[in-house]
């Protein structure tokens, strides 16, 4: 039985890891012909363009950093202020519902809806555009995710303080922001990677000419370069692995 | 004073990057619809809609969507139920609970790439499965993306959802008092498999239904791996949108916007019985 369960075990580890396998052994290939299990010729071609050439695709790659960035700030930012009025609001369940249709929608098709006022604002095509629309993705997300930190014994904290003396700026900076330290930061990571995950909304706004790594993958799988399409796919898997570890280690452990 | 002006900010906050998008949008895509805004629309209109259901294009599309949705999310539920009560406490600590997490990593776009690339003819299990002898050329592989039973597009979907069950469940199992009621119903004299099947995944089922419905409206707005995975026809709904959009036929758009219409009304109702489900589950 033990043994049984090493081996699901075992099988259940492959299942979760071949993928990355597979992808980085790719983006070290030239060749990789049929039926040969691995690629004929391994290099460090793909790699070596990508950081030292400053090909377009490290454009893309500071393309991607800077939305996910600038998205996942401050839609924490302002999903936080916007939670505490829900979460202690009497109409709480409504203006939750109402927080969730723009998040729960596709993006692609909710993209679809919004082109023509991005076309007339002249945000259409261009990197404030596609982050104006990536936040209207990730801050109701972020609203929805900080709601469930405003309870009850947050509410009496700040009360407490209040009743001390506290200005409302130092309850926050003093008794709010330690509290939800860990909240913030997995809020963060969750809303850096909604942004950088994103490929429909960014493709129909930006009209593929802001370029993402997600576009990148797609123009890539477009022209059959399979290589540069593992590798454009390895820089996309990269900082979510890294984001998932940091907050699994640090964070989770921390709130337990 | 400050507290009113820091309710305002919020209340403007919320309706200007949500309410103000969501009514905008679909008031677009409605009025476009029947053919009152737009650059070939002349008025109001009902054609755009009975064009849009001439043939069985948009129904199959929605049949198809909704079919494969299902699929998806009973394969990564039953799947998830299973895994978090064989491997649960295994999963919690150690290497384990890193390596669950991992298919959370991936973009939608580069499961589609690895499974385009481990299941089409000439893919990986393909080149396992000649090594093995079990094939003598590539034709001899039946090709599992781009199929008739959308298998390609099913596996991307269940590899990048089922984490997110497995976590879930042994969430469910630790917090929930289950295995005390199983234990409860085994001191009781209840066999092995009635706690299986008449406490455990019942009460998981239970617990779990809001985020099976909120998973099931996101599955049906998914874009590409059915555009990558799937076959011309039939299309999921967001592939059939972007498509009658972005085609030559400019006539086409208004339809799109009619499909639009429909899967948006649908996305609200299933949101409302979702939060209605979760209301249920909560008072429980």
């Amino acid at each position: 039985m033990h043994k049984k369960r090493t081996i699901s075990l075992f099988l259940l580890v492959i299942y979760c890891v071949l993928p990355i396998l597979v992808l980085f052994a790719l983006s070290f290939s030239l060749n990789w012909v049929y039926p040969n299990i691995l690629p004929q010729t391994f290099t460090l071609r793909h790699w070596k363009e990508f950081l030292f050439d400053g090909n377009g695709l490290q454009q893309s790659f500071f393309n991607s950093l800077t939305i996910s960035l600038f998205v996942a700030f401050t839609s924490t930012l302002l999903g936080f202020i916007c939670s505490k009025w829900i979460a202690y609001h009497k109409r709480r369940r409504l203006l939750l519902l109402v927080t969730y249709f723009p998040f729960a929608l596709s993006p692609v098709i909710f993209a679809i809806c919004l082109k023509f006022y991005f076309l007339k604002a002249g945000l259409a095509g261009n990197l404030p555009g596609i982050i104006i629309a990536q936040l209207i993705i990730a801050f109701p997300y972020a609203t929805i995710f900080f709601t469930s930190f405003w309870n009850k014994s947050i509410k009496d904290y700040s009360n407490i303080a209040s009743t001390l003396g506290s200005s409302p700026f130092n309850s926050y900076l003093k008794i709010i922001f330690p509290l939800a330290k860990s909240f913030l930061l997995t809020g963060f990571f969750q809303c850096f990677i909604i942004s950088w995950f994103e490929y429909g909304l960014t493709n129909i706004i930006g009209y593929g000419k802001v370029q993402t790594l997600t576009i990148r993958v797609f123009q890539f799988i477009g022209e059959a370069n399979i290589f540069y399409a593992a590798l454009s796919s390895c820089l996309l898997i990269l900082p979510p692995v890294i984001l998932l570890w940091v907050n699994k280690k640090f964070v989770v452990h921390q709130t337990r | 004073m400050k507290i009113k002006t820091s309710n305002s900010i919020s209340f403007l906050l919320l309706v200007v990057f949500a309410i103000i998008p969501l009514l905008l949008g679909l008031g677009y895509a409605l009025l476009y619809s029947f053919g009152i805004v737009g650059v070939l629309n002349h008025g109001f209109t009902l054609q755009n809609w009975e064009a849009a259901f001439a043939n069985n294009e948009v129904l199959y599309s929605f049949f198809y969507t909704v079919g494969l949705s299902l699929v998806s999310l009973f394969s990564c539920v039953s799947t998830g139920i299973f895994l978090a009560l064989y491997f649960g406490k295994k999963l919690q600590k150690g290497i384990g609970s890193y390596i669950i997490y991992l298919p959370m990593a991936f973009p939608s776009v580069v499961a589609a790439f690895f499974f385009f690339q481990f299941l089409s003819n000439a893919g990986l299990l393909s080149r396992l499965c000649y090594k093995l002898g079990l094939i003598k050329s590539v034709t001899d592989f039946t090709n599992l993306v781009n199929d008739q039973y959308s298998i390609g597009i099913i596996a991307a979907q269940f590899f990048l959802t089922l984490p997110i069950f497995v976590l879930l469940y042994i969430s469910i199992i630790a917090n929930e008092n289950i295995e005390r009621l199983s234990l409860l119903a085994t001191s009781l004299g209840a066999r092995k498999s009635q706690v299986l099947w008449r406490i455990t995944i019942p009460a998981l089922l239970k617990k779990s239904f809001p985020t099976i419905v909120l998973y099931f409206i996101f599955k049906l707005g998914t874009y590409e791996i059915p555009l990558l995975l799937g076959r011309s026809s039939p299309e999921t709904v967001s592939v059939l949108i972007v498509r009658k959009m972005q085609r030559f036929n400019l006539m086409d758009i208004p339809q799109g916007y009619v499909v639009a219409v429909i899967y948006a009304l649908l996305v609200i109702v299933l949101l409302i019985f979702s939060f209605k489900s979760s209301h249920t589950v909560a008072d429980a």
